[in-house]
């Protein structure tokens, strides 16, 4: 790598620690005027207060938003360079048609426009050979472009076609990886292939090339998200280029706070998640009007508990049947179990607010279990089952796919 | 006692033959279990195994199997499924047929992996699993009872923490479309609601306290949340089946000219957009519920003014009912589509099969090979809601005409043709070996249609969902007009989805994960090691192989791997696929040397002795 790349690259990837947050930021381009980006200057705005160390633009973007790149604490820019019809959105679902691509500026016009770098696409698994031929040429042309100006390259290698089964997409993405690294690519922008075995393949796919890895579909849990990116770091990757995740959040400052911790920082979710604050008194909020009934968070709660699918020992208890509604009844530490208790055998835990149940001091007799008025204490063989609220983080909130239960901090 | 107890099997099979309320209990075998997983791969095992060739499928010696899988009733995304193995009264083929309603883990619950029933009773009857026991009791009040009014009495009777199963009067008079409920959710297709009725039973109900173990639950916790979280996060399974359900893709079906219409005379619908998953959600749906232990919620709650028999809430309708309801039959009518359905799931019978008949009979009517009295001087031209909705309650109560079409569009083309003698009417009697055909047109997705013209039990979509591919784009896409590669993507999908129906899973789980975290689900749940995700796949080419080797038995051959003359002669009118038929000859063709079956479609014996059938 030449000097100038060399340069322009430190200024993506942070060179202390060889990482990278990138937001991308391109999406009208290929999907029109999507949530988020529809008032692209008002969003940014927020995005640069999170302090990225790049964002990813089209061509006309960067022109006409070149002042939030201005200054020494700036992001740096990022232009896309080609454009494609395969991902172009419907409302709600996404049609298959024939892959087509493009062409919208070049390295050397991204150089004016002040790019540290340029993105293009490299997809591999046409049905059409010579399709894949002609994509790969471009991605070529860009690179011998890009080494004329020493402008970095980012390829974004994605497995396409009717050569992509989901068992070969892992050895597809890696193979795409390779190919983009042989290419020129002097960065990766890679999807996530499900787990970290497979990730390290791609890592090692990429000879040294730092791999970025994208967000795709948006996720709806802040530890899901980041989980993900963890476990791509753990296995050799540098960082992401995330798009909806964080201009479509409604604070992006944050989500790109929690972005950083994860990759400059290395916390752990658990850290990020917690805020790094002292524990706060925390207590089970329920929105019923959101619950499916699918019963995951009281099963979850006997499994997480005792390794058992016995929903009866669940400490939180959904009501009702087919056609709906259902009600959610929770601990809400009301302590009515805690007053009848003849043996004080259960108390509130000062830190978290919980009730704590001592074993020994109980002798089973079960007024706790009558003082409940949402029968959520369970009297089961020898033990008294009362929500312990996982520690911290309950089990159940994180495992409610629709957002039916959450923490509530007091 | 078994070897496999507490690690997600229950460890038992019960045997029961109603005449004598006979009882045997079979311990599960884990070199079976290891081979077949449960499910349909476990259900074909013991019907193969059990049942003579060439019975009556409504006389007392089939047999109705009923089987839960490993992951049924865990944390497993979707794990909730059971389904209904026996040999179809339909096809005469091999059936398995699937359900997420609540009877699965309740049969686990009660503390058996499956259940088999031969014989007949002497009168119609209930039976009873509860805690490790069986009993079988007279449920003569139940008689002719809608499949919602038998549940809510089963329960009201027994204790509400029964889960129950049970046919609707359709089922109890052996309609061939009849399927078998669990609240509200069917195991719809294939005629499983028939034998139940043949062996004069009207309802299962099954509660226990045996709770699922599983071998590791530390390393089960961790694949179920990885799986969960691909669920969670796949824009598929996070977005478009939660907010639209399986109709999120009917305008896409119907853009890529792939939406059957007017009993398959065109791919394209007018009144799509009328029919979307936007326009229920904004107009009839009042509620996302779902299966157990299921995260993306695909299933909806209709609300409807004066319903049917007094009932105002329905389940759905799905992309299926939808189609075979509304667009097969030219009709935009959202209420309509809706009160058909209800009259489906209480009367108890499959709605992909009674649109078919609905639509079969309009071009009959518009064709002239019925007319007036032939159909009690309904007006059945396509696109008449009223009609539609007439014809259906008829079929669902098997009243006048609806007698010539409850047992499907094969017997009623045939009866057409005894009749007529006019050979018309059999060209466009849409099945394949008597199952009708589901939404998507092959024409327009070939692939679709090798996979109709294989699949175990008649055309199944769910047996190689090459749509997927074909038309939505998932996983890459692949040119739905071409038939190149589509030998090898049915195969792969068949096989696939052999083990998706073996593990106790939802397909649906199954467009985010991948056979990889199903691998991780079974090992940490039952001990097992499979060493690859390949090798799970085998344990699918096994249970595919099987159920071949059960329809070979019953004299199935390649000339019945055909689809109907149609599709197969008839240019597709309209649309992108527009001058197209399905180019099937080929595709089997490859089809057969990849499977490593003979020019008859029959396994060899080295696929056999390679996948431990031999």
């Amino acid at each position: 790598m030449g000097t100038g790349k060399d340069v322009r690259l430190s200024k993506v990837f942070d060179p202390s620690d060889g990482r990278a947050v990138v937001v991308a930021a391109d999406h009208g381009l290929m999907l029109g005027p999507i949530q988020g980006v529809l008032e692209l200057e008002k969003t940014l705005q927020k995005v640069v207060e999170g302090k990225p160390d790049a964002i990813l633009l089209s061509p006309g973007q960067a022109e006409k938003l070149s002042n939030l790149f201005k200054g020494r604490m700036a992001p740096s820019l990022l232009v896309r360079v080609d454009w494609t019809n395969t991902f172009r959105d419907r409302t709600y679902t996404l049609p298959v048609r024939e892959t087509f691509f493009g062409t919208v500026s070049s390295p050397r016009h991204a150089l004016k426009l002040g790019a540290r770098a340029v993105v293009t696409y490299l997809f591999l698994g046409y049905e059409d050979e010579e399709m894949e031929a002609r994509h790969l040429s471009l991605v070529s042309k860009y690179a011998s472009e890009c080494a004329k100006v020493e402008l970095p390259l980012i390829v974004e290698p994605i497995p396409l076609g009717p050569r992509v089964t989901k068992a070969n997409n892992a050895e597809l993405v890696a193979m795409a990886a390779r190919v983009a690294v042989e290419a020129g690519a002097d960065a990766l922008k890679v999807p996530y292939t499900g787990d970290p075995e497979s990730f390290s393949n791609v890592v090692r796919a990429a000879a040294g090339v730092p791999i970025l890895v994208l967000g795709g579909y948006r996720a709806l849990s802040r530890r899901d998200l980041l989980e993900v990116i963890v476990e791509t770091m753990e296995v050799g990757g540098s960082g992401v280029v995330f798009g909806r995740n964080v201009v479509q959040a409604q604070d992006p400052k944050k989500v790109l706070e929690d972005l950083r911790a994860i990759v400059h920082e290395k916390k752990s979710v658990r850290e990020v998640l917690a805020g790094g604050e002292a524990p706060k008194k925390i207590k089970l909020g329920a929105q019923p009007e959101r619950c499916s009934g699918c019963l995951l968070c009281t099963a979850i709660c006997s499994f997480s508990h005792e390794g058992d699918h016995n929903l009866s020992a669940g400490r939180l208890k959904v009501e009702g049947r087919w056609p709906g509604p259902f009600k959610l009844a929770v601990c809400t530490q009301c302590g009515r179990c805690v007053e009848a208790c003849p043996k004080k055998a259960l108390s509130v835990n000062p830190a978290f607010g919980f009730i704590f149940w001592n074993e020994e001091r109980c002798d089973l007799c079960g007024r706790c279990v009558e003082a409940c008025p949402f029968g959520v204490i369970k009297l089961q063989g020898s033990k008294i089952k009362v929500c312990d609220l996982c520690g911290g983080t309950p089990e159940c909130v994180d495992w409610c796919p629709r957002g039916a239960l959450r923490v509530i901090t007091s | 006692m078994s070897t496999l107890r507490g690690r997600a099997y229950a460890g038992k099979v019960l045997h029961i033959y109603l005449p004598e309320e006979k009882t045997r209990c079979e311990e599960l075998d884990e070199k079976e279990a290891k081979l077949f997983l449960g499910g349909k791969g476990l259900g074909a095992y013991i019907l193969y195994k059990n049942l003579e060739p060439h019975v009556d499928p409504l006389s007392e010696k089939n047999l109705l199997i009923f089987a839960t899988s490993p992951l049924t009733g865990t944390i497993a995304p979707t794990g909730n499924r059971f389904c209904v193995v026996t040999k179809s009264p339909l096809t005469g083929t091999f059936l398995d047929s699937h359900c997420g309603g609540p009877f699965g883990i309740g049969l686990k619950e009660a503390g058996f992996d499956a259940l088999v029933i031969s014989g007949e009773a002497d009168e119609l009857s209930l039976l009873i699993l509860e805690d490790g026991k069986a009993s079988l009791m007279g449920a003569k009040e139940l008689e002719g009872m809608t499949t919602l009014e038998t549940e809510e009495r089963v329960r009201k009777k027994l204790g509400d923490s029964f889960k129950v199963a049970c046919i609707g009067p359709a089922g109890e008079r052996k309609a061939l479309i009849a399927g078998i409920f669990s609240e509200m959710r069917a195991a719809g297709r294939g005629g499983a609601g028939a034998v139940m009725g043949s062996k004069r039973l009207k309802a299962i109900a099954a509660r226990g306290e045996e709770s699922v173990k599983v071998h590791d639950p530390k390393a089960f916790e961790r694949a179920a949340w990885r799986a969960h979280r691909m669920v969670r996060m796949h824009e598929v399974t996070a977005r478009h089946l939660p907010m639209y359900g399986s109709d999120n893709i009917l305008e896409t079906i119907n853009e890529s000219g792939a939406l059957p219409t007017r009993n398959f005379q065109e791919g394209t619908f007018e009144s799509a957009s009328e029919i979307s998953g936007i326009e229920w959600r904004n107009k009839l749906w009042i509620r996302d519920t779902g299966c157990s232990r299921c995260p993306i919620s695909c299933a909806k709650v209709s609300k409807i003014e004066k319903g049917q028999n007094g009932v105002s809430f329905m389940e759905g309708p799905d992309y299926e009912s939808i189609w075979a309801l509304g667009a097969l039959c030219g009709i935009g009518e959202k209420e309509a589509i809706a009160r058909a359905n209800l009259l489906c799931d209480l009367y108890g019978i499959d709605t992909i099969s009674t649109g078919n008949a609905v639509a079969y009979a309009m071009e009959c009517y518009e064709k002239g090979l019925l007319k007036g009295d032939d159909v009690d001087n309904l007006d059945m031209r396509f696109g008449n809601s009223v009609a539609m909705l007439e014809l259906v309650e008829k079929i669902s109560k098997g009243s006048g005409v609806g007698k010539l079409f409850e047992n499907g569009v094969k017997r009623a083309s045939e009866n057409l043709y005894a009749k007529k003698g006019d050979v018309a009417c059999l060209r466009f009697a849409m099945h394949v070996k008597g199952l009708e055909l589901p939404g998507y047109d092959p024409r327009a997705a070939q692939g679709m249609g090798l996979g109709y013209a294989t699949s175990d039990r008649g055309a199944c979509h769910l047996r190689a969902y090459t749509a997927g591919q074909e038309l939505l784009g998932y996983g890459g896409g692949s040119n739905p007009r071409r038939t190149e590669g589509k030998a090898r993507l049915v195969i792969e999908k068949q096989n696939e989805k052999a083990v998706v129906d073996s593990s106790g899973i939802c397909f649906y789980a199954f467009f985010a994960i991948t056979l990889k975290e199903v691998r991780a689900l079974l090992e940490a749940a039952t001990g097992f090691e499979f060493g690859s995700s390949k090798n799970l796949e085998k344990v699918g080419e096994r249970i595919y192989n099987l159920t071949r080797l059960f329809n070979v038995r019953e004299g199935f051959r390649s000339r019945d791997d055909t689809l109907p003359e149609r599709l197969l002669s008839e240019p597709m009118s309209s649309g992108p696929a527009k001058g197209l038929v399905v180019n099937l000859g080929p595709m089997l063709k490859e089809y057969y040397q990849l499977r490593g079956w003979d020019d008859e479609g029959v396994p060899t014996k080295e696929k056999l002795v390679e996948l431990g059938l031999a």
